[in-house]
């Protein structure tokens, strides 16, 4: 298996659209680095932090004075206040400039793109052996179909982890550089009490829920691409129900079936915000439904590519 | 035929979509044998050839290589073939020595000194190392026959094998193949459209039309003896051959006749004596090509048999 996981990466390494997409991931990052650190200096004022903060406080009592606020504006208002008084009692700055933290929770939004990359390889790692013919060379060893399929879907991830990782590090490398280690402290109020924010902890969460959309549609992608061996109907698909899905699910929503459809849970950073599609949903039911939808994208996949008579 | 069979294609059918491409087809190949493989298009050669791969599955019936199922034991059956399914297929923007690695790593037991070896055997030594997109037909065509010969494959099945190969190569590829079936035993099944190729390169041709196989026999072995006489006057060398009870048939300006090696002298004699002219008195053989129109009616490509 490991030989067959390293023909792959040799192979997918051999072509120039890989290098071009490590290059984009990268310049991703860079790119808006570089204007962040542009505007910032610009909009620097030579104010004290207490200053701006007893300057907000008051911002904050004029606008809950007036009547038209709602229950809900005026606590989100009233913990504003309550963070900036305690700021100012216990001298705690806030993070005024960019800092590697908050660079890098940008950054995490910069995953799509690699999510993106991962669906066009795992559209491309099966049906371009169809389209190239090359599938009659590799199916005719001593080696099982199913391990031939595997060892392509092991690579797709392994390349997508290797993407994750570029984007990670090179944002750390990048919000240093440009920004430097945090100066101030993030606070927000938990249960009535004002705490510090529990940043690489968020961040880390942030990762890991992103997972969800990643593998769901790596999943899709390679499916589409192994039972219609077509690259361009997978990668199409993919990206029109993740660009449309939460308004398939919107649509679904008045019905109960719409809680047993993976799009409603393939975006587990719902659980982060709080704002769910469809209300109701836990943790465990939703990994539950995904789990039971990556089996059966994965049963069609290798049950049509073990099956198919190659005719290529 | 003492030996063992390696191969044994055992009532091998294929249907898809009601339409039945290979009907019972059995056929057994030996080793250090070479069968060609014949037949007009859409008579299902590439199908069967698929199916002794492990690229298309039968219907019915089973394949069997050196003792083992290729449907149920496909790992080890299939890593005694070596195959070239039609154009040999190379990752394009590889170098030749990376798509023979690749291959190599799929296969237990291929050191780099064995691909050396091979690539040094098919004569590419010079570019290997660069991409095979820049190969002309010819040096993919011998690409393609290194990566089918790393694992010493005790069985090679070749689709239009010479196909892009210049008159050089064809002769350097058949000698080749001659060479591994003589000294290493390995039993080589080849499908060609050129008949005069596979007349040349193969001990024994089977014959498939409309799914079927209708007839498989040894080449260079001859049934009956024939002899092309030309003599003047002709009618008279017609009314001679009468006379003395052979079968003939006229062909250009003289006659096929049927006769033995033994009697040609006695007939000359006869000849000379009624004072007929001869110009000639040649052995006579009915190329592949004749054999096969013969047998396949013209070559029609197949009406479709579906029910």
């Amino acid at each position: 298996m490991l030989n067959l996981i390293q023909n792959e990466w040799m192979k997918l390494w051999h072509k120039k659209g890989t290098w071009a997409m490590v290059a984009l991931v990268i310049l991703f990052i860079i790119g808006p680095g570089i204007m962040m650190k542009y505007y910032e200096t610009k909009t620097t004022e030579d104010t004290t932090w207490q200053e701006t903060e007893k300057q907000a406080i008051n911002d904050y009592k004029e606008i809950i004075k007036s009547d038209d606020l709602t229950a809900e504006d005026k606590t989100f208002y009233e913990e504003k206040i309550a963070i900036s008084e305690y700021r100012l009692a216990n001298d705690v700055p806030s993070q005024e400039d960019g800092s590697v933290e908050s660079f890098m929770s940008f950054t995490s939004k910069m995953l799509t793109l690699v999510t993106l990359f991962t669906v066009i390889v795992a559209a491309s790692i099966v049906s371009s052996e169809f389209s190239t013919g090359t599938i009659k060379m590799l199916l005719t060893r001593p080696v099982s179909r199913a391990k031939v399929l595997t060892s392509k879907l092991l690579t797709t991830f392994i390349f997508g982890l290797f993407l994750f990782v570029v984007n990670v590090v090179v944002s750390a490398l990048v919000g240093l550089i440009l920004f430097g280690a945090t100066t101030g402290v993030e606070l927000e109020i938990v249960n009535g009490q004002v705490v510090e924010k529990a940043v690489w902890n968020d961040l880390a969460y942030h990762y890991l829920l992103s997972g969800g959309d990643f593998v769901m549609s790596i999943l899709f992608a390679f499916l589409v691409g192994s039972v219609f061996r077509s690259s361009s109907l997978a990668i199409g698909l993919t990206m029109f129900l993740s660009f449309t899905g939460g308004m398939i699910v919107m649509f679904l929503s008045r019905y109960d079936i719409v809680k047993y459809i993976w799009l409603t849970h393939s975006d587990l950073t719902q659980f982060e915000n709080g704002h769910f599609i469809v209300s109701g949903m836990t943790m465990p039911f939703s990994l539950t439904i995904l789990a039971i939808y990556a089996v059966i994208f994965l049963v069609i996949s290798y049950m049509s590519f073990m099956k198919r008579d190659v005719t290529a | 035929m003492t030996t063992q069979p390696i191969v044994q294609l055992q009532n091998i059918s294929k249907t898809i979509g009601g339409k039945q491409l290979i009907q019972q087809l059995n056929i057994d190949l030996f080793p250090g044998q070479i069968t060609g493989f014949l037949g007009p298009n859409g008579a299902g050669k590439t199908t069967t050839i698929r199916m002794m791969t492990g690229l298309m599955h039968p219907t019915e019936g089973n394949v069997i290589i050196d003792g083992l199922s290729l449907k149920e034991n496909y790992e080890e059956a299939i890593s005694k073939v070596g195959v070239i399914v039609e154009n040999p297929e190379m990752y394009k923007f590889m170098t030749g020595y990376k798509n023979l690695l690749h291959f190599a790593r799929m296969h237990k037991n291929v050191t780099k000194e064995r691909i050396e070896e091979v690539v040094k055997q098919v004569g590419l030594e010079k570019r290997i190392h660069e991409k095979v997109s820049t190969y002309s037909l010819g040096m993919r065509q011998r690409l393609g026959l290194a990566q089918a010969l790393l694992h010493r494959p005790k069985f090679l099945i070749l689709d239009e094998p010479t196909n892009g190969l210049d008159p050089a190569g064809i002769r350097e590829f058949r000698m080749y193949l001659r060479k591994i079936a003589a000294e290493d035993g390995v039993s080589v099944f080849v499908s060609s459209h050129l008949l005069s190729e596979i007349e040349l390169m193969c001990d024994r041709v089977a014959v498939i039309q409309n799914g079927k196989l209708i007839d498989i026999r040894d080449i260079n072995v001859e049934t009956s003896s024939f002899y092309y006489i030309e003599a003047t006057p002709n009618n008279q060398a017609a009314e001679l051959l009468q006379k003395l009870d052979y079968n003939f048939v006229p062909e250009n300006n003289g006659y096929v006749v049927e006769i033995k090696k033994e009697d040609i002298p006695k007939l000359i004699s006869q000849f000379v004596h009624e004072g007929i002219q001869l110009f000639a008195v040649q052995p006579h053989q009915k190329t592949l090509e004749d054999q096969f129109l013969e047998m396949t009616g013209g070559g029609q490509i197949a009406e479709s048999n579906s029910k």
